[in-house]
């Protein structure tokens, strides 16, 4: 009986010990052979459809090199910029064609659950993004907050553009969106917003656009640099335009995105400290009206002309703020009629308060949307004044 | 011995050597044997029991001056006090031949009760017939006294061999707190507890384990506070151990604990006095072996390992912020590594990116899978360690060179292990000394942790931790939960576990140790600021 009892523990430990060494390491991945991709890039040959997969990839060892020599980043070293990134290009007729080619040339498998961003090149966003959209959608592994972004060229030409502060070019390039958010000029908008505004059948998905410029170093040499030059506007999965930066700035006022930032009047500049917006539809007589109400509050930072602060100025300078922001409301309203495409999201406002007008209303949106009435109602408030009451000089 | 005892005495008897079946049927026959008077005789027997052993002294002399009494002191040299002897028992024996003689021509028989109450100046006396038991006091350190015509033997207690003093703990350190611990001697220890605790109703109960050690093991624990449950289990315990010899106090750990197949120790132990007088005032017992300079203490639980004595001597913030990071340090010292494992071979996407790449680079041109890798680093410690433990005290800084040269240096530099994995591994190795009791423990679960990340990555190590905390559930001491008070909860008892509220918070012992007297303390007796009895005079 005892030796029973044994028998039956050795066999337990030996099953156990044949379970692990059966299913082995499954799914084990060592980071050895992981190649960790920051960015992906996104083209489209327009004649062909042919789809091109740019993939930057983090070599580790030169970062380690970079920061173990108190360099703190890539950037260039003796005019010789370090290899912290490599970028690897294929060309298929699909995106898992591509993904199929990616093993012709690399050593190791990429692994996509570290990237920061995903560029589109302009003619591939113009041509529709919709396979990339549908393989993220699909992929377990994909991350919903990795970052959109348009590229106003190819997105291989932007993945390329090593600039200084940053040893891994998308991760620079994820912190810039993400900046230029917090500072209210542009939307920053992750996979998972642009899934959800394109599954949404009025609404227009958005991304930052961005672009390449040069610049002249010290020494007379050109450096190329990334800078977010609009917000690329879709239709469906398709671009069909760009709001400008004040159209953007009108359009994070609108769609309540906007924390902080610089707000500049004819008479001061004034930083925001605390904003909030409220999109209110109205169905009247047939028509629709949006009223967009806006409560901000701000300090000031700088005044250009000579008086001492009295209230009077005060609410002068909440006056032309509220009018400044208006019209930044406006033009960006105006270029979303022009371009018919509902990037505010006033039809879901719709949707959600009247709910049985909505199945009229959604098949012909397109038809309505251009001839909405928007309304603008801005409450401003100037907090404080700064150190100084009294102007520093006289005129 | 008993046995042995018996044997020979028919052999002397009957002048005939006994056969092995006789021997098993001796084995039933309890009765004792005893003196028979003649000294003659009776000295042949024990010399024969106690054979040729050259620290075995039987001095024979003649204790009358006129009637001759033939008489024999019986002791072994080394474990008695040569002082003692010579100037209590040689001295009055020899020295009072006179009154001796008078008292043997008077009454034969009873010379040596007469001895007993009044030629000998010792404190403990006791007259036995036994041979046995004769035979067992003079190994325990006691002398003998046989006289010619009588039937008693005087066993006097003179013990004194060599011990060491009391020196202050070597493993147990503390700041605050009384620097004495205890020796191997038994009776030392006895008295540095009695001297913690007057209390009379601190007990020690003496129980003698070892057929051949014939080791004293005492029971020791305050009578009205520790459960009568709790005492009569160990007792029964302790007297069911059959063995031939206890060297230490881990001998009767281990025959006497709840979970033997289990990792987790469910007997504690302690080289303090007032570790185990504390302990002993919760409600538990302690057990004092001879021979050992570790007390064990039941019924032990695993919030116990964490308590240090400082916890209570120091004021109680600093000690709640030292219970913490103590069991930080104790799942860091388990998981650390496996974690690590994981993480690099399977779970990747868990890193944050900047830290993904640092660990990446590190990783890159390694010969080995990372699991292996660790493994290697951990056996490596465990050797190290052991090694460092066991060396001859001069050799150690060679280890500690070699040691800190080839696991952090070189290593990293010849590009067989990462960098990071070197950190990983002195994090562990250092948060593993912070919980001595379960320290070794520890090293077993590590290694168990970085097996299955190896195998099963994050998942393995959840199945693993769902194993440790299922098992711990499970287990008791003597009855008592191992995981109390967390489970079952209960809240008076959280009060000395992650945290340490002031003593005066603490009014009752441990529920779950269901003790006698529940109440520790009289209640309200926070201590309050100081108020004057005079109103203050109003100042103008």
């Amino acid at each position: 009986m005892k030796r029973l009892k044994h028998c039956k523990i050795y066999l337990a430990i030996l099953l156990t010990i044949i379970a692990l060494f059966l299913s082995g390491c499954w799914d084990s991945r060592e980071l050895d052979k992981l190649s960790i991709v920051s960015g992906l890039g996104w083209d489209i040959e327009p004649d062909t459809g042919e789809v091109t997969l740019t993939y930057q990839s983090i070599i580790p060892g030169e970062i380690a090199s970079s920061a173990g020599n108190g360099g703190g980043g890539g950037g260039q070293k003796g005019g010789e910029p370090l290899r912290t990134i490599q970028l690897d290009s294929d060309t298929g007729s699909s995106p898992y064609d591509v993904l199929s080619r990616y093993t012709q040339h690399g050593s190791r498998i990429p692994f996509y659950q570290h990237t920061q961003v995903y560029v589109f090149g302009w003619d591939g966003a113009e041509h529709g993004i919709y396979g990339f959209l549908d393989t993220q959608a699909r992929n377990p592994v994909a991350r919903p907050n990795v970052l959109m972004v348009v590229s106003e060229k190819k997105a291989s030409d932007i993945l390329g553009v090593q600039d200084g502060m940053e040893s891994i070019q998308a991760v620079g390039m994820a912190d810039i969106i993400k900046l230029s958010a917090a500072f209210s000029k542009y939307p920053a908008i992750t996979l998972l917003e642009f899934q959800n505004r394109i599954m949404s059948k009025t609404t227009a998905p958005i991304a930052p656009v961005i672009g390449i410029f040069e610049e002249t170093g010290v020494e007379g040499e050109k450096i190329k640099k990334i800078r977010i030059n609009g917000t690329a506007v879709f239709k469906g999965d398709k671009m069909i335009g760009k709001l400008n930066e004040r159209q953007s700035s009108g359009l994070l006022w609108a769609i309540d995105k906007v924390e902080k930032g610089y707000i500049d009047i004819p008479e001061a500049s004034l930083e925001i400290v605390k904003a909030k917006s409220r999109m209110v539809p109205e169905l009247r007589d047939g028509s629709i009206i949006i009223t967009i109400e806006i409560d901000e509050e701000s300090n000031l930072l700088e005044y250009k002309g000579h008086q001492d602060m009295n209230p009077d100025l005060i609410s002068k300078m909440e006056k032309a703020q509220a009018e400044e922001i208006e019209s930044q409301v406006k033009a960006a309203v105006q270029k979303s009629f022009s371009l018919n495409a509902d990037v505010f999201g006033f039809g879901e406002a719709v949707h959600r308060k009247y709910k049985k007008e909505w199945k009229a209303l959604e098949p012909k949106w397109d038809d309505i949307y251009p001839y909405l009435e928007v309304a603008v109602k801005v409450k401003t408030h100037v907090n404080e004044i700064g150190d100084v009451n009294k102007a520093l000089m006289k005129d | 011995m008993i046995t042995l005892v018996r044997l020979l005495k028919k052999k002397l008897r009957s002048g005939r050597g006994s056969k092995h079946n006789e021997q098993v049927k001796s084995d039933q026959d309890h009765s004792p044997v005893n003196l028979s008077g003649k000294l003659e005789d009776d000295l042949e027997i024990i010399r024969a029991v106690l054979g040729p052993s050259n620290d075995v002294v039987i001095r024979e002399m003649k204790i009358s001056s006129g009637p001759k009494v033939d008489a024999a002191v019986i002791f072994i040299d080394g474990l008695v006090d040569r002082d003692l002897l010579s100037d209590d028992i040689l001295k009055p024996l020899m020295f009072n031949l006179q009154l001796i003689r008078d008292k043997a021509e008077e009454n034969h028989s009873g010379l040596l009760d007469f001895v007993k109450s009044s030629v000998l100046t010792v404190g403990q006396i006791v007259a036995v017939n036994d041979i046995d038991r004769i035979i067992s006091g003079v190994m325990s350190g006691n002398a003998a006294i046989l006289a010619e015509g009588a039937t008693q033997a005087l066993v006097i207690d003179i013990k004194g061999w060599e011990t060491r003093s009391i020196e202050s703990p070597t493993n147990e350190i503390s700041i605050r707190g009384p620097r004495d611990s205890f020796t191997e001697t038994l009776r030392i220890n006895t008295a540095l507890l009695r001297r913690k605790i007057r209390d009379p109703h601190l007990t020690f109960e003496h129980i003698q384990i070892g057929q051949r050690s014939e080791t004293d093991v005492v029971v020791a624990y305050i009578k009205g506070i520790t459960a009568d449950n709790i005492i009569e289990e160990i007792k029964q315990r302790l007297q069911q151990i059959d063995t031939d010899a206890i060297l230490d106090a881990g001998y009767i750990e281990q025959f006497i604990e709840d979970g033997p197949t289990s990792f987790f120790p469910t007997v504690g132990n302690s080289e303090r006095p007032d570790v185990v007088a504390a302990r002993m005032l919760e409600g538990r017992a302690a057990i004092l072996v001879d021979g050992s300079p570790m007390a064990l203490t039941v019924p032990f639980i695993f919030i116990e390992a964490f308590q240090n004595p400082d916890d209570y001597y120091a004021r109680p913030f600093f000690a709640s912020l030292v219970r913490l990071i103590r069991f930080f340090g104790f799942m860091l010292s388990i998981y650390l590594p496996g974690v690590f494992v994981a993480f690099k071979a399977f779970n990747q996407e868990l890193f944050p990116t900047p830290l993904l790449v640092t660990v990446a680079a590190a990783r890159d041109g390694l010969p080995f899978p990372v699991a292996i890798e660790a493994l290697l680093m951990l056996i490596l410690f465990e050797i190290l360690r052991e090694a460092g433990l066991r060396m001859p005290r001069s050799l150690g800084q060679a280890v500690s060179i070699v040691g800190a040269l080839v696991i952090g240096q070189a290593a990293v530099s010849a590009g067989l292990v990462g960098a990071p994995m070197v950190i990983v591994l002195a994090g562990t190795a250092i948060a593993s000394f912070l919980v001595v009791p379960l320290a070794d423990l520890g090293a077993l679960y590590r290694l168990l942790m970085t097996i299955a990340a190896g195998f099963l990555g994050l998942f393995g190590i959840v199945i693993i931790s769902l194993e440790i905390l299922s098992h711990l559930a499970a287990l008791r001491s003597l009855g008592v939960p191992y995981l109390s008070p967390a489970i079952p909860l209960n809240y008076a008892g959280l009060k000395d576990t992650l945290i340490r509220v002031p003593l005066w918070a603490m009014d009752y012992r441990p529920v779950f140790l269901d003790p006698v007297d529940k109440r520790r303390q009289a209640p309200d007796q926070m201590p309050r600021a100081w108020k004057s009895k005079h109103k203050k005079r109003k100042s103008q």
